[in-house]
């Protein structure tokens, strides 16, 4: 390339014209074999260096997408499978019995169990919470008439709080909050299952509230 | 390319998979999340932030604080996210279903606020939302001072209950409505609640599950 | 066949850049007084970084509205402007006839520098969308779509009217980037803030739209200027030509789908960080192309090859890191330090306003008819914005790798992170001075060029070097 007439740094020069430029390039394209049927080695490198990566993207892509799962933050974790959803983590019966009586039952017997004299009685201590025939019955059906707790007499109604009832507690929330509360406040009865909570609601099926005369046939 | 048509469509084609993949998908997979209710505790997570909660967001978003604040925790692998005190987990899309604009942030200058208010709230009790407004009077050598949300004026009368205790002596500093729902937001950044896909991966567990 | 030119010289001198010397010369103006505030902008979150009360109890200029403004100057006012001159006039010129419906663009160019400006007064007073990329108020943003839409009318005429059948790579990144911006901009405002998409879905866009504005608009602006720039100046073929549109649709295809990256172990799903390592590793083919097209500019002269040397090799480092940074394990470094700051301002500033700055070097003197008013100025802007950026950069890495490390140890404090990181902070201040420096230099040579009426007009000759066959340089 000859040296131009005179250099001015203040512009740049150009070497071709538009129209060079682009007439050139466009023959490029599409230019397979050259004359001599050879192939260059250039495109083919780079073809395969595309299908190098398109596959790298994808084998990476598969194997930590988490299956395009929206709760799989963990691109080494996969989405959870049907079955595992169903089964929940074991709740602690204290935990979740002390949540439901606090919503259900604290109003009327208070956070500390000692109830509110004269309509509501103690659960603290009181002989009818040991008896888990009774107990779980008055939970499901509430109670209705004069009691006598610990030698005082109360009367008041309690509502029905089993599975139909206004506050419609599952069996297993029934079971918790029994078993919370018999070993909280001094009480050391044992743990209630849902299972024997259910097999009652089975055997009693819907029914008015307990009376305590009823109660006292049970042991 | 000489084909004008092709050319146009291809690049709306472009355009137009990437935003559909990527914002519609999202969408599609997290915009209807729901709150995830919780038979223990017989509430559904995460709550609902109060209005002024709310509001004091959108003070927070206006102030930029997310070009040196985050708030998102990563899980534990991931930075000293957990163990600089910021959460106990990592947070998830659900974090942020009632936020009208999530402040993810891009840098961290300064520490993360996802659950700031819970943080606070332990280290100073009733007196969080005070010490809170006395920082963002006052700065500090790594925080600017934000003197233009707090009214410095003299005590006329009354001095305002919401006034600084710092106040200098005859005048009352109280903050600004601005200030007081930026404030009431702050406290209200505490995500404790454990949701299932927050809780972490990890191989042996994994390993485990193979096993059975 | 030969292609030499008889009138070579002449052939330079087109009618359509005389023509268009008004609106480019708006556009590269208004570019250039927005780059300078965004320097003044830049200067002074810079200075609140290392020192957090400087200016603190002005409530427009608190750091977070700061750093918004700096951002939106730089992005809607500097690169904007700048890269639809350069896209205007190398349409104009491929398509060999003057621009038509150069109305529109005067026209679209003062509704758009009008509505960044109420748009910027709105970030100051308390109206910022808070989204990266995105931080004007949301009033603005439907005007600017339109605008922009108006600015590119001319170029797409050109498009459609070219004369020559035939088609060339920069004329397919010019029109690409003229015609997304405002398909982007609606995209993204109608679900970021006319129909809010619900919590995290937020982020996920907002991180779309910051993509596809870099990878979809503004490289493809600053590629379609070297793509014209580079082989123009070389006077040589781009090697491996055959290649260029595959590079160019694996660009416009995966580009915004490398977004993901800057969410890694945020609360979105695993497969949008994971989407962002596969289209970014196929990515590298694109980048890889433009390197092997543009390599020539090694043997190109001037001052405006200078630019672009500089600005290719930020722009093929930029794809490399970003994909480099889309791996979880590297990201855990970058992620929310200043080291991702580096990366954005290599991509902003490195490559494409260097790869402007080196177009509109080469396109003045043509369309005022008259050389630049000073070599000096040229090359002082030159030398100080090169050594800016590097300063610039080589200071954000250590304050970034730094904060890092320091992040990592739970038991530093940030008291103790922003002392550590002061000194690298004072680079950063002294890089944003010099390149503010620069450019007060760059708009001053400028200015004189523009508005000098009288004085030595360009010599065709000059403006052509003795013409090389450019078929002999085909194989």
């Amino acid at each position: 390339m000859s040296s131009p007439m005179h250099q001015d740094k203040r512009v740049d020069q150009a070497a071709v014209t538009d129209e060079s430029l682009m007439a050139a390039h466009e023959k490029l394209i599409g230019k397979q074999p050259d004359e001599k049927a050879h192939y260059k080695l250039a495109p083919l490198a780079l073809l395969f260096l595309f299908s190098g990566l398109i596959f790298f993207g994808g084998t990476y892509l598969g194997r930590f997408s988490g299956h395009f799962h929206p709760k799989v933050y963990n691109e080494y974790a996969m989405p959870p499978k049907a079955g595992e959803v169903a089964a929940a983590p074991a709740v602690d019966p204290i935990v979740l019995g002390k949540a439901v009586y606090a919503q259900v039952c604290a109003s009327c017997h208070q956070p500390n169990g000692m109830g509110l004299p004269p309509a509501f009685p103690p659960l603290a201590a009181s002989e009818w919470v040991a008896s888990e025939e009774r107990a779980i019955r008055i939970v499901l059906y509430g109670l209705e008439g004069p009691i006598k707790v610990k030698g005082v007499d109360y009367n008041g109604v309690m509502p029905a709080a089993g599975p139909g009832s206004g506050f419609n507690l599952s069996p297993e929330k029934i079971a918790a909050v029994l078993t919370y509360i018999r070993q909280e406040w001094g009480n050391t009865s044992g743990p209630v299952t849902a299972a024997k909570v259910a097999e009652i609601k089975g055997k009693e099926g819907n029914r008015a509230a307990m009376k305590v005369a009823e109660l006292e046939k049970l042991p | 390319m000489k084909n004008g048509p092709v050319f146009f469509f291809g690049l709306l084609a472009a355009v137009g998979i990437s935003w559909g993949g990527i914002v519609l998908g999202s969408h599609y997979q997290l915009g209807s999340l729901a709150p995830y209710y919780d038979d223990t505790q017989g509430n559904a997570f995460p709550l609902r932030p109060q209005g002024v909660a709310s509001r004091g967001q959108l003070v927070y978003a206006d102030l930029g604080c997310a070009s040196c604040h985050t708030q998102q925790v990563r899980r534990p692998g991931f930075g000293a996210d957990q163990a600089r005190g910021w959460g106990e987990r990592q947070s998830v899309a659900r974090d942020y279903i009632f936020q009208a604009k999530p402040q993810l942030g891009v840098a961290r200058l300064g520490p993360d606020l996802m659950n700031y208010g819970g943080r606070i709230e332990k280290e100073k009790g009733p007196a969080a939302a005070d010490a809170i407004y006395q920082f963002l009077y006052a700065g500090s050598a790594a925080h600017p001072a934000y003197k233009f949300l707090f009214d410095d004026k003299a005590i006329d009368g009354q001095r305002s209950t919401k006034a600084l205790a710092a106040s200098p002596a005859g005048r009352q500093i109280v903050p600004s409505e601005r200030a007081q729902t930026l404030v009431a937001y702050l406290l209200n950044s505490n995500t404790t609640y454990d949701y299932p896909e927050a809780r972490p991966f990890t191989v042996a567990a994994k390993k485990e599950e193979a096993k059975k | 066949m030969t292609n030499v030119p008889t009138h070579a010289a002449s052939a330079e001198v087109t009618p359509t850049d005389t023509h268009a010397r008004g609106p480019l010369l708006l556009l590269i103006g208004s570019g250039l007084l927005w780059l300078v505030i965004s320097g003044v902008l830049a200067l002074i979150t810079a200075i609140q970084l290392r020192t957090p009360g400087f200016m603190a109890d002005c409530a427009w200029l608190t750091h977070g509205r700061a750093q918004a403004l700096r951002e939106s100057t730089f992005i809607y006012g500097w690169l904007a402007n700048a890269g639809l001159a350069v896209a205007l006039w190398v349409l104009g010129r491929l398509g060999g006839s003057p621009l038509r419906g150069l109305n529109w663009a005067v026209i679209g160019t003062l509704f758009w520098n009008t509505a960044l400006a109420v748009g910027l007064v709105g970030i100051a007073t308390g109206d910022m969308s808070g989204f990266a990329f995105l931080q004007l108020p949301r009033y603005v943003l439907p005007a600017m779509a339109i605008a922009y839409a108006a600015i590119a009318v001319p170029g797409v005429l050109a498009w459609i009217g070219r004369r020559n059948d035939t088609t060339f790579a920069a004329q397919w990144y010019a029109v690409a980037a003229l015609f997304i911006l405002p398909w982007i901009l609606a995209a993204a405002q109608l679900v970021l803030l006319w129909l809010p998409v619900r919590g995290v879905v937020q982020a996920i866009a907002a991180t779309w739209y910051a993509q596809a504005a870099w990878t979809l608009w503004l490289a493809p602006l600053a590629l379609a200027g070297a793509y014209f720039v580079v082989p123009k100046t070389a006077g040589k073929l781009m090697p491996n030509y055959d290649f260029a549109s595959l590079g160019f649709w694996t660009l416009m295809f995966l580009g915004a789908w490398t977004g993901g990256r800057h969410l890694i172990g945020g609360p979105v799903p695993a497969w949008i960080a994971t989407m962002a390592v596969m289209a970014g590793s196929m990515l590298i083919f694109h980048y890889l192309v433009v390197f092997l097209n543009l390599r020539i500019a090694t043997g190109s002269s001037g001052e405006a090859a200078k630019y672009i040397r500089f600005g290719l090799l930020a722009y093929i480092l930029v794809g490399v890191l970003e994909l480099y940074t889309s791996f979880r394990s590297a990201a855990l470094g970058v992620q929310f330090t200043f080291l991702a700051v580096a990366l954005e301002q290599l991509a902003l500033y490195g490559a494409v306003s260097m790869l402007f700055f080196g177009a509109i070097h080469f396109l003045v003197p043509r369309i005022t008819s008259r050389p630049w008013a000073s070599a000096g100025l040229a090359a002082g802007h030159r030398v100080l914005v090169s050594i800016g950026i590097v300063v610039l950069l080589v200071a954000l890495c250590a304050a970034g790798s730094t904060q890092a490390g320091l992040l990592a140890d739970a038991k530093v404090s940030f008291g103790e992170i922003t002392q550590r990181i002061g000194l690298p902070l004072l680079g950063v201040i002294s890089a944003y001075l010099l390149l503010l420096a620069a450019n007060l230099l760059l708009l001053v040579n400028f200015l004189q060029t523009a508005l000098a009426f009288s004085g030595p007009s360009v010599q065709p000759q000059t403006l052509f070097r003795q013409p090389a066959a450019l078929e002999g340089s085909a194989t």
